[in-house]
């Protein structure tokens, strides 16, 4: 018995790629609906409160929390373009509410109902290839050009997610890409949000060495499930000069070449 | 007598801190619970499985040990075991070896051994003309420490010495080189063998923990400089485990 | 207690990334103890290796849930067997018991194995003060002893100091001729202190484990030292944490799994010492007497809030110092106190008191790569949001982290994520704000405010005309089938 594909999502976009990457959520958006998968973007919705939450302003948490809640509290599956939302959202919402019964209800039950991006992809996809094998990965690759594409998993997806195998999954199955290891995956990069100001001399070296490590992949693009990562690698990429791209992995799967 | 704080008022502020009441715990822990009588089953049944698996025991034994860095000797009986120590005393052209006490020597007789090979072997006991500090440098002297072995585990390759009379302590520990001579019948199994039948004497009627249990698992050494493994730092850089098949 | 300098995280961490030498010591303790630790996981298989890990924590739990019932057995064990238990509720406290220990015997030599809960009395100065020669006998505290330094990790105290420090050390100290063969150098280390262990009158070593069930110290040692130290002397005092203790000797058996695999990836360490009390009439050798002395000084802190507790679960076997990314690349003296690393960040705050290290709970990207790597499953990464959160606006100023700045930021950024509108009219003039400094939509090197920060080592992509939401409402909304 399989479960019938999500037919449904209602997108969460984060407020980093609201603001500074807008061309991502329209990958995501465009990713799901050729999959057959009806997006809505409910109104309302700003930011998850994850930047306040990491810098211990609980109060102003939880006002855009409560905000999330109410846009949310209604959908069937909310899907987030991001691990470390998706992981607020998931787990920590459940500790910032710990001490208000009903709001604290409304987040656990919302956490049932998040999807990280490529978690609902590879549900959907598992739904498809169960029915019927799918026919993306039988698209011919000859003529295409062929990115060499490094996967880096983001912390939050990684351990808070709990997130591992399936966007590699996804880019492996992808026509027109072809995964490189990249050395010390699972190592941080050195963002952390505010980390990355406060510390920049710490942040700023566990930059390079991840920067270090994606030239060693010898990808020609970076990928990841965080914008807030890639913005960070990718700035460092694009200070440096460097032939790489930072992409979020909406991007490559719906367009590889880009 | 018991200096700093009386233990009634810093048990009181633990309780204090965990916000409970004094006495037992809610949910009884289990391993506390355990009588004599069950550990008596549990040992039993630990006995019954090592000996039915023995020949399998034996070689995972020395399969781990090896790993550990001991060097292995299987040995088919007393004689066996005795070639071994002799051969290596003369390797090692070591004039004097201390040995401890334990029931392995009425099987394997290393002093008259050894002593036919021109080494001295001598029981690392005090008496009434050597002092303390006297027997302890000649041990310390020593080219060679002998000792049995209470147990060997073979999950970790480990040999469990325990009190004995003598300077048990320390025999296994201030010479370069320590050879244990264990017996087929000592080895068993996992650390909970170990622990089972540890506690089964401890709660046995006058049963006591005795002051030391020492497991030893190969070498002495270090990687404290640069992470770099460098062996025999305090104690015997060298280990040879010698372990008689049969009894 | 020993010296503080929690509060120079800040200046520390940045001289110590620039340090080529440290960045290579504690670099490798990831490649080499981290990956040691892995292989020993998969060898025993990662699903087995989850179930001790849920094995130790129910332990933990249990044990530090009920820690006043199994202190009390465990002293009362320890009485039975001969020895004697104190009880201290600081570290003046614990210093005065050993200095009144070490008063009424006379004793004159002192060798230590390694303890990190000493290191945090700073025990070795006030016993020196009473005129005793105390003695570091682990290689690695050793040489830390001689070079007058404090250890940079909680296994391995001379990870900073390359073969050569060290090999210049001795030979300056122990006027030895010079030689960085570190074989050479072990060998020196055995020489200059095999006759202070004969000479000793008291031995002082930590405890990895107490067992209340019997009344035993449980010592984890590769070198020997931890042995000779309570074997040789004719008195023997272990001093530790008041969370160490666990209800059953049957318990140890899954923690002498998992220590030593966390520690160093190492299957079992060269001994284990299992002490219950002195020697009995009829042993030959041993120490005489033998002294237990639990030491609070905070740790009730930590006990007292939920929320925090499950840092006295830890075992100290480095994993977390080894696995994370800025305890890689700082090294440990930056965090300025005896503990270390992720697990330090949580109980230094709470043990030296937080206004001295405010900066170590934010010293941290969350990764959770400790969390992962712990063998008591403690969430570190959940304590240091919880300190946070305590923190940032406390109404202590003492304790308050956030400035008055990061609390307007924080107040204004959240104002205007409430309101979309409002929202609009911030990018608006954001927008405005980045033009100058914005080239082929990248905000390079800018000297602005809060920007400046950023861009000193990476590009920022400027506010694209159209946010998402607006092309949402202009094409996409209309897209679904
Ligand atoms: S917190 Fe966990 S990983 Fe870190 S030292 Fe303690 S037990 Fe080891």
């Amino acid at each position: 018995m399989t479960e019938p594909a999500p037919r449904r999502a209602s997108l969460f976009i984060t407020c980093i790629i609201d603001q500074l990457y807008p061309d991502v959520g329209v990958s995501v958006v465009r990713a799901l609906r050729r999959r057959g998968v009806m997006v809505d973007f409910p109104a309302g919705q700003t930011c998850c409160g994850q930047p306040l939450y990491n810098a211990g302003f609980t109060a102003e948490a939880k006002r855009l929390a409560v905000r999330v809640l109410d846009a949310f509290d209604d959908c069937e599956r909310m899907v987030v373009p991001s691990g470390s939302c998706g992981a607020m959202i998931r787990v920590f919402y459940q500790d910032l509410f710990a001490d208000e019964p009903e709001l604290l209800r409304r987040a656990a039950a919302l956490s049932e109902r998040v999807y990280e991006f490529t978690e609902l992809l590879t549900e959907v996809d598992g739904a498809a290839d169960a029915a019927a094998p799918s026919d993306d990965a039988a698209q011919s690759d000859a003529g295409a050009d062929v990115a060499a594409v490094a996967y880096h998993p983001s912390c939050h997806l990684l351990r808070e997610m709990g997130v591992r195998r399936g966007p590699l999954d996804l880019l492996e199955a992808a026509s027109g890409v072809s995964v490189v290891d990249l050395p010390d995956a699972e190592q941080c990069c050195g963002f952390g949000g505010a980390f990355a100001v406060k510390y920049p001399h710490i942040s700023e070296q566990m930059l390079a060495d991840k920067v270090e490590a994606i030239l060693q992949s010898g990808a020609a693009t970076v990928t990841a499930c965080d914008m807030g990562c890639l913005m960070h690698i990718g700035g460092a990429i694009s200070r440096r000069g460097l032939p790489v791209r930072a992409r979020h992995i909406a991007q490559v799967l719906d367009d590889p070449a880009g | 007598m018991s200096l700093g704080i009386p233990s009634a008022d810093f048990l009181a502020s633990v309780r204090d801190a965990l916000g409970r009441e004094a006495g037992p715990p809610a949910a009884a822990y289990q391993h506390l619970l355990e009588s004599a009588g069950e550990l008596e089953l549990q040992a039993a049944e630990i006995r019954r499985r090592n000996a039915g698996d023995l020949p399998l025991l034996l070689d995972k034994m020395a399969g781990t040990a090896a790993l550990r860095g001991w060097n292995v000797q299987r040995a088919g009986g007393g004689e066996d075991a005795l070639d071994y120590v002799v051969s290596l005393a003369r390797r090692l052209g070591v004039e004097s070896a201390a040995r401890a006490e334990s029931a392995v020597f009425s099987a394997v007789p290393v002093d008259a051994a050894l002593a036919g090979a021109g080494v001295v072997c001598w029981p690392a006991v005090y008496d009434a003309d050597r002092e303390r500090d006297a027997v302890r440098r000649r041990l310390a002297e020593s080219g060679l420490g002998i000792t049995g072995a209470d147990y060997a585990i073979a999950e970790t390759g480990s040999v469990i010495v325990l009190p004995r009379r003598g300077l048990s302590r320390l025999v296994s520990l201030l010479p370069p080189v320590h050879v244990a001579i264990v017996r087929a019948q000592d080895v068993i199994d996992t650390l909970d063998d170990l622990f089972v039948l540890r506690r089964l004497e401890y709660h046995s009627d006058g049963g006591d923990m005795g002051s030391y249990l020492n497991f030893i698992s190969g070498p002495s050494r270090t990687a404290d400089i640069e992470q770099t493994i460098v062996v025999g730092v305090h104690g015997p850089r060298e280990v040879h485990l010698v372990l008689l098949d049969k009894e | 207690m020993a010296e503080v300098t929690t509060r120079d995280f800040a200046a520390a961490s940045r001289a110590a990334v620039q340090d080529p030498q440290l960045r290579r010591a504690f670099g490798s303790a990831g490649a080499g103890f981290d990956g040691a630790r892995r292989d020993a996981i998969d060898e025993v298989t990662p699903e087995v290796w989850e179930q001790w890990r849920q094995q130790a924590r129910s332990i933990k739990e249990h044990a530090v849930g009920n820690l006043d019932y199994y202190l009390e057995l465990l002293e009362r064990n320890v009485a039975a067997a001969g020895g004697q238990v104190h009880f201290a509720a600081d570290a003046n406290q614990a210093n005065a018991i050993v200095s009144e220990i070490v008063r009424t015997r006379g004793v004159k030599v002192a060798t230590k194995s390694k303890s990190m809960v000493s290191e945090e009395l700073g025990l070795n100065h006030v016993l020196e003060g009473q005129g005793v020669a105390v003695f570091e006998t682990d290689l690695g505290e050793y040489i830390i002893q001689l070079a007058e330094e404090t250890p940079s990790h909680l296994v391995a105290p001379a990870l900073h100091k390359t073969r050569g420090e060290v090999a210049r050390l001795f030979a300056d100290k122990l006027g030895v001729p010079y030689s960085d063969d570190i074989e050479e150098m072990a060998r020196v280390a055995r020489v200059a202190l095999r006759q202070k262990f004969l000479d000793a009158d008291m031995g002082i070593s930590g405890a990895n484990f107490l067992v209340a069930e019997t009344g035993t110290l449980v010592i984890v040692t590769n070198e020997g030292n931890g042995r000779l130290c309570t074997s040789a002397p004719r008195i023997h005092v272990g001093i530790t944490g008041m969370e160490k203790v666990i209800p059953s000797m049957q318990d140890l058996a899954v923690f002498l799994r998992l220590l030593p695999r966390s520690a160093t990836g190492q299957r079992i360490t060269s001994y284990v010492s299992m002490v219950t009390g002195p020697k009995r009439a009829a042993d030959e050798d041993g120490p005489e007497e033998f002294h237990l002395v639990i030491v609070d000084n905070g740790r009730s802190r930590l006990l007292r809030d939920p929320a925090l507790r499950e840092s006295l679960y830890c075992i100290r076997c480095g994993a977390c110092l080894n696995i994370c990314p800025v305890y890689q690349r700082v090294g440990g003296h930056a965090y300025g106190w005896v503990y270390p690393g992720p697990i330090g960040s949580i109980v230094t705050p709470e043990l030296v008191g937080v206004a001295q290290a405010k900066d170590l709970p934010n010293a941290s990207t969350l990764c959770g790569a400790c969390r992962e790597a712990c063998p008591v499953q403690i969430n570190i990464p959940r304590m240091l949001l919880h300190l946070r959160h305590e923190l940032a606006e406390s109404p202590d100023s003492q304790r308050r982290t956030a400035s008055d700045t990061d609390a307007l930021l924080a107040r204004g950024f959240a104002a205007v994520m409430s309101k979309p509108l409002l929202l609009k009219v911030a990018r608006r003039l954001g927008r405005l704000a980045v033009k100058s400094v914005t080239r082929d939509g990248k905000i390079g090197r800018s000297r602005l405010p809060f920007l400046s920060r950023w861009t000193a080592a990476r590009d920022l992509p400027a506010p694209p005309a159209r946010s998402f939401s607006d092309i949402w409402r202009d094409e996409l909304s209309r897209g679904d089938r």
